[in-house]
């Protein structure tokens, strides 16, 4: 995989992230986002386990114990960034919250300069156009946003990018394949034990139904299985603060479905002038991140 | 005898292959069925990123596959029609324009590494997006008078489109670059 392939990759794996929404309007308010999270990680962990067993196996004989070990920090750093984004998001309307998200792409370099890495001058313009995307976005929200808030998911969106950053240093010292697995494996049991302390009558409390059963098959295949693992493999190629930076296009394609789907599948909204700006910053930002700059000679010496 | 054997073994390979295609497609696109455009007609279909993946590793078994799936998807979901046979060739169609493509149109062998490569995907996808809505679409129209025959001709055009390039990209090239899937599209291959 060479880069342009990573960067179509991280989009793709954007692209699945922004359609949670719609798979959301499908399943009903009263069963617990752990709920979800147990079934549908628990699902793509035995779709992955079952597919690619042999593999799995062979990594494991290879890293054992070290990889686990990772895994568990992984598994534990995503519970906390979703338990904070799940109550930071209370504090603010649908589409206000989901820019907050975008903080992200401007704690990500600090946290690397923190830990003495690079950060290219490029990705540090991409930044700043993200960041006065978020801004105008924000707007006037801004100002009058609960500080608990906003606090809240500045948190969750460190805690974010500290995953991001040792997500893209394991994808490329272990196998993909076997990190998405047991990242999955790790949710579940974290989840679960979560969903029990909540609503100890666990599954019994969900409203089976075709759809909601159709939800969660689309959900693990998609949002966890398919785009969990094509993330690692895109890590692989990619740095941490690029692929942030592409992650911050969710938030247009969460815009754009709700405009152009139709209300059977997604509340419809017309976004606010400011939302639209805003957007448009971030894909500058991100068009900045993700077109080589490098002449034509220079990219097709580079071994891909 | 022995060539008799090979073959047989060959066969074998092959219906072992197709069937497992036709599994994968109903295991993705069965729980789709919730997310209805035109309730009986259409949904929003992400199974077909399997489109380009069939045609282009899979050749013509795969693009077999692909269409005996799409039957057997409206089978369970209580949609047979008249128009599922347009639909079946439409659905053998689609993965075929991609075979066609990359064996007998490009001068170049299949990859997405550049953005030449990416073009050319572009272009494939278009064509058979449009290729299967011109299939399907007269055939509902005669069949069916209430149905909205331009939402139906687009849903059809734009699942045929959308998926292959937004998710069918990035899958293949995960096939290819990373688990090492050899494209069954050569520009040699018999037909």
């Amino acid at each position: 995989m060479n880069k342009l392939q990573a960067n179509l990759c991280l989009i793709c794996v954007t692209l699945c992230w922004s359609t949670e929404v719609i798979i959301f309007s499908c399943i009903p308010d009263g069963i617990l986002p752990f709920a979800t999270t147990v079934i549908t990680s628990g699902i793509a962990s035995v779709i992955l386990l079952a597919c690619f067993f042999k593999r799995i196996r062979q990594e494991m004989a290879r890293s054992g114990k070290k990889l686990l070990l990772r895994c568990l920090l992984l598994g534990v750093v995503k519970a906390a960034y979703d338990i904070l984004f799940l109550y930071g998001l209370n504090y603010f309307d649908v589409s206000t919250g989901a820019f907050t998200f975008c903080i992200t792409v401007v704690v990500l370099p600090v946290i690397l300069l923190t830990m003495k890495r690079d950060v290219s001058k490029k990705t540090w313009a991409s930044v700043a156009l993200v960041l006065i995307g978020i801004i105008c976005a924000l707007g006037g929200t801004l100002v009058n946003a609960q500080f608990l808030g906003l606090l809240i998911m500045f948190i969750g969106c460190t805690v974010r990018a500290f995953f991001i950053v040792k997500l893209n240093e394991y994808a490329k010292e272990h196998d993909p394949m076997t990190l998405s697995t047991w990242i999955s494996i790790i949710s579940t049991v974290l989840a679960f034990a979560i969903w029990v302390v909540l609503q100890p009558s666990t599954f019994a409390a969900i409203p089976w139904s075709g759809t909601v059963i159709a939800s969660f098959f689309i959900y693990a295949y998609f949002i966890v299985a398919f785009a969990q693992t094509l993330n690692i493999f895109a890590q692989k190629r990619a740095t941490a603060a690029g692929a942030t930076i592409i992650y911050s296009l969710e938030i247009v394609f969460s815009l754009i479905w709700s405009y152009v789907l139709p209300e059977s599948l997604i509340d419809r909204m017309t976004p606010s002038p400011y939302h639209v700006i805003g957007a448009l910053f971030i894909v500058a930002g991100s068009l900045i991140e993700i077109v080589e700059f490098k002449s034509r000679r220079v990219r097709i010496g580079i071994k891909e | 005898m022995e060539s008799k054997n090979k073959r047989f073994q060959q066969g074998f390979h092959t219906a072992g292959i197709f069937l497992a295609l036709v599994v994968v497609y109903l295991v993705l696109a069965v729980p789709f069925r919730v997310m209805t455009v035109i309730p009986g007609f259409t949904e929003i279909r992400p199974v077909q990123l399997l489109k380009p993946v069939y045609g282009v590793f899979f050749g013509i078994p795969g693009c077999f596959a692909f269409a005996v799936g799409n039957l057997i998807g409206d089978l369970l979901g209580d949609s047979l029609r008249w128009s599922s046979i347009a639909g079946f060739a439409a659905n053998f169609a689609g993965p075929f324009v991609f075979w066609l493509f990359w064996s007998r149109v490009s001068k170049t062998p299949f990859a997405l590494r550049t953005g030449g490569d990416l073009l050319k995907q572009l272009a494939a996808t278009v064509a058979s997006g449009a290729v299967e809505a011109l299939l399907i679409t007269p055939v509902v129209m005669l069949v069916y008078a209430d149905v909205d025959a331009g939402l139906f001709a687009a849903t059809v055009f734009l699942n045929g489109t959308v998926f292959p390039l937004l998710l069918g990209i990035p899958l293949m090239i995960l096939m290819r670059e990373e688990f090492g899937f050899r494209p069954c599209a050569n520009r040699h291959a018999p037909l």
